[in-house]
């Protein structure tokens, strides 16, 4: 595997890869709070099957740069990252696989260069327009249907969450949200009593090794959470911004796979959404959604190789 | 004069938006009820001016068949003014744009677009996003600027013409609009809507305004109080909000980098115009690379002596240039 640092957005983004150098690219983008290691088991998977593996650090995470300004993580600087990186590699399209907030920037890549991807499998968050009249906030709504505890609204003040975990061991931290399977919301009171007890240790599900918490441990503890968060702080300002894109449609052949137990699949609107004829009218090159029983929010690492062959399986027909 | 357009007011992307329109009438004919199809052109107009810098072309292109749309942008004229320095992006006003195409005209519907200016400037990138919604364009003035990481706006103005570049002395939130309300609103319009020199526009503080300014024959009396009435009303800080998010629509821009304008586009530009005298735009023109960005480039018209605001200038002239344009789609 490789591991570079790519610079064509003012900032240094940094990507593993592996596989044939004249291989297929397929970028995987990450979510919160995840890395490229994330995929790991794809990205082996994939460069054994001929395809040139991509796996960036988004902005503000791991190896990547992680510039300070909360307005400098809108999903416009992020998807500009990622041209970078994909014009760094190659002058043709290009698949992408997203997952959680990945998912979300992979979205928007779509819809604001189409020129550049070839086809996406989306993992757990589906399509979602900015509504004609932005004069409803995004957060707002969000406060005002799940509370000021709902974790995105958590997330908005800057610098609140970041005091809160750093009383917190970045390993329960990590364990207590990769190992999340409420089909519901996640609610962190003021009380801290969201990440359990010190003394109550959090055991590991089959698919995550204490090995792999401690990687993302590392990483997290080097770079703190503020990057990742500000992802979040910029839900309202990306609304303001998303207006030229109201009415245009996902033109890119898509899979979107989500997980039974997600908590995405619980959140207003979203079974319906994915269900009904939405999703297709706005993405018309989409598959049947694929809902998988049993499986929880962190799906390519709870399903890893049925993941991969999901993704293998669909991008073999272009 | 007023009285020939039809004026409304449209909700699009949060604001309330100035709409002037002149139409033909659509008289029924029975059959052909609701049949008759005519193209729009939507006009969009720069700094620091308003919809009605288009009141020749609206009237010309509406004679011959067209549907003519000009707004006052987001910031000026009878258009809101959000509060917020920062709600003045390209994303902000190109989101207006789409609003404003699917109200007015219709939601999968394409038009015709004509810009000049800041006008041009945003044309550039709603061609860019939504090359969906415009099946062609005649811009004005200002040539596509390609996105470029190592040139961040304002710092590069600033590294070319120095801190008294108008551009550089208008970042400052404030800072402007009380000098300009010392010099008043009609002379400053004056000084820049007959700004004829080649060279950039510099501003050092302190500048007097003493010379007397003589109206060209293009602009009248009228016009001017027109101008004057509506810049009274709201002040300079819209309009100059926009140069306050040079910076920021760069650092949102990179996502579109190396994107390239995919309408086919006639461009036209007077070659007194300070625009055409900036550091590497008659090249930028002459060797092709103007066409790599933009490859449906069908025509650059360079018009003799002729200077920024051509389209009040020679008004036949440019009408007659769009209607030629547009006669071929």
């Amino acid at each position: 595997m490789e591991h570079r640092k790519i610079r064509g957005n003012v900032i240094d983004i940094h990507v593993a890869i592996q596989g044939p150098s004249d291989g297929p690219i397929v970028l995987l983008l990450h979510g919160f709070p995840e890395l490229w290691y994330s995929w790991r088991h794809q990205i082996t998977g994939l460069a054994a099957q001929g395809y040139r593996a991509v796996a960036p650090d988004l902005r503000g995470y791991g190896d990547s740069d992680a510039p300070a300004e909360i307005s400098s993580y809108t999903c416009f600087h992020i998807v500009g990252d990622l041209v970078a990186v994909i014009s760094a590699l190659t002058e043709n399209k290009v698949f992408v696989v997203g997952h959680d907030w990945g998912a979300l920037i992979a979205w928007y890549l779509c819809l604001f260069r189409p020129d550049k991807v070839k086809a996406l499998v989306n993992l757990s968050v589906p399509f979602s327009f900015r509504p004609v009249d932005p004069s409803v906030k995004p957060v707002d709504g969000m406060r005002a249907y799940y509370g000021d505890d709902y974790y995105i609204c958590r997330f908005q003040e800057d610098g609140d969450i970041e005091a809160e975990i750093a009383e917190i061991e970045t390993e329960r931290v990590m364990k207590r949200i990769l190992t999340y399977r409420t089909p519901g919301p996640i609610i962190i009171p003021k009380d801290k009593s969201f990440w359990g007890c010190k003394d109550e240790s959090i055991p590991l599900p089959s698919w995550l090794s204490e090995e792999d918490i401690a990687y993302y441990v590392s990483k997290f503890e080097e770079k703190g959470f503020s990057g990742g968060v500000n992802f979040y702080r910029n839900f309202n300002r990306n609304n303001e911004l998303l207006g030229p894109w109201v009415g245009s449609k996902v033109q890119v052949p898509t899979k979107f796979v989500i997980g039974e137990l997600d908590l995405v699949y619980y959140m207003p609107g979203v079974k319906e959404y994915i269900h009904g004829p939405m999703f297709k009218e706005h993405v018309p090159l989409l598959e049947e959604p694929v809902v998988m029983e049993g499986v929880a929010h962190f799906i390519n690492q709870e399903k890893p190789q049925e993941i991969l062959q999901i993704i293998l399986d669909f991008i073999s027909k272009f | 004069m007023d009285l020939t357009f039809d004026h409304s007011f449209v909700k699009v992307n949060g604001i309330k938006m100035h709409v002037a329109e002149k139409s033909p009438s659509v008289v029924g004919n029975g059959a052909f009820d609701g049949v008759i199809s005519r193209p729009v052109i939507l006009f969009l107009h720069g700094f620091p001016e308003l919809w009605y810098t288009w009141r020749h072309q609206m009237l010309a292109l509406s004679s011959l068949g067209y549907r003519t749309i000009a707004p006052d942008l987001r910031g000026y004229g009878d258009t809101d003014a959000p509060e917020s320095v920062d709600a003045y992006t390209s994303l902000h006003i190109v989101g207006d744009l789409i609003g404003l195409i699917d109200a007015v005209v219709g939601d999968r519907e394409k038009v015709f677009v004509v810009g000049h200016d800041w006008g041009a400037i945003i044309t550039w990138h709603l061609c860019l996003l939504r090359p969906d919604r415009v099946k062609a364009l005649v811009n004005m003035s200002v040539v596509f600027d390609p996105w470029n990481p190592k040139r961040k706006p304002i710092s590069t103005f600033k590294s070319f013409y120095g801190d008294d570049y108008y551009i550089c002395r208008f970042q400052e939130y404030g800072e402007i609009e009380a000098e300009f309300a010392k010099v008043g609103t009609e002379r400053v319009l004056l000084e820049l809507l007959t700004y004829r020199n080649p060279g950039p526009i510099l501003l050092p503080k302190g500048k007097r305004y003493e010379d007397p300014v003589s109206l060209p024959s293009w602009l009248t009396d009228y016009d001017v109080k027109y101008y004057v009435s509506k810049y009274e009303k709201n002040g300079f800080t819209g309009p100059v909000n926009y140069y306050r998010n040079m910076d920021r629509t760069w650092e949102l821009m990179g996502s579109l980098s190396n994107a390239q304008v995919k309408v086919p586009v006639k461009f036209i530009i007077g070659d007194q115009d300070l625009t055409y005298h900036m550091p590497g735009t008659k090249k930028y023109i002459e060797n092709g690379r103007f066409k790599s960005h933009v490859p449906l480039l069908d025509e650059v018209v360079v018009i003799e002596g002729v200077g920024h605001f051509l389209h009040e200038e020679r008004p036949d002239e440019i009408s007659k240039h769009i209607h030629d344009y547009f006669l071929t789609f």
